[in-house]
């Protein structure tokens, strides 16, 4: 119990980190576009595919998808940025909502394919 | 983003995962139906919070950094507590049992649920302002 509580706690610490560090380090259009929370969520979306394959394919211990999916992608990712942000971009004004109609589209497909790939490059994909 | 900003995110998303964790648990001892409903209840209540806060702190969805209490509650915690990725796998586990509708419906779901859950946060903080 205090093993995983401190897996988890580690690795969404590091996500959460790594999330602002992406965040700072991917421009931001002119339009508004938030490619910064969307590379987070897409690259949080890849792992937490990679991972869950190879963790099914390996049988690894519960403590490496603990880390990984639940700390580091968890961290990693974010919903209430995505959600918030989405609402506030809709009601902003009428060119901004329509960049948040086409971000949400975006977010949601991609965001799926990115774990569809991520289980594809485990050898997880078929299954 | 300063070193302090760095220590309160990871502290803030090391807490919010646990958190996210736990929750996990306890929805998952207690519901064992198909619909992915931790993530959906965790999302959802972390999208009513981040507006919520975003008011009450008077920062714009923007504002990642800043005030600790900005920096490590709705940056930190709320972003650790919430979750992208899961939602996700979460859909496409669905897609495999169910089939495409009801994992497209799963985060069509999830997403109006999120958006009104942080528009009636903000909503209600500018209420009490």
């Amino acid at each position: 119990m205090l093993k995983s509580v401190i897996l988890v706690l580690v690795g969404g610490a590091l996500g959460a980190v790594l999330r602002e560090d992406l965040i700072l380090w991917v421009p931001n259009p002119a339009d508004q576009f938030p490619l910064d929370i969307l590379a987070a969520n897409l690259a949080a979306s890849l792992l937490v595919g990679l991972v869950t394959g190879l963790c099914q394919r390996m049988a690894a211990p519960e403590g490496v998808s603990l880390f990984t999916t639940t700390g580091i992608a968890g961290g990693l990712s974010t919903f209430s940025t995505f959600a918030y942000g989405t609402v506030m971009l809709t009601l902003a004004s009428r060119m901004s909502a329509v960049v948040a109609s086409v971000y949400v589209l975006t977010s949601l497909a991609l965001g799926y394919l990115a774990v569809v790939v991520g289980l594809k490059l485990s050898g997880q994909g078929s299954s | 983003m300063t070193a302090w900003d760095v220590l309160w995110v990871a502290l803030g998303g090391g807490v919010g995962s646990v958190l996210r964790w736990g929750v996990g648990r306890a929805v998952g001892e207690r519901y064992h139906g198909l619909f992915p409903l931790s993530t959906f209840l965790i999302n959802v209540s972390g999208a009513f919070a981040v507006g919520y806060l975003s008011v009450l702190f008077y920062v714009d969805w923007r504002d990642r950094y800043g005030a600790a209490l900005n920096v490590g509650v709705v940056t930190g915690v709320l972003g650790g507590y919430t979750t992208f990725s899961t939602m996700q796998l979460d859909a496409v586990k669905l897609a495999k049992q169910r089939g495409g509708v009801s994992a497209t419906s799963y985060l069509l779901i999830s997403l109006v649920a999120g958006q009104l859950a942080a528009g009636l946060g903000s909503a209600l903080a500018r209420a009490q302002g």
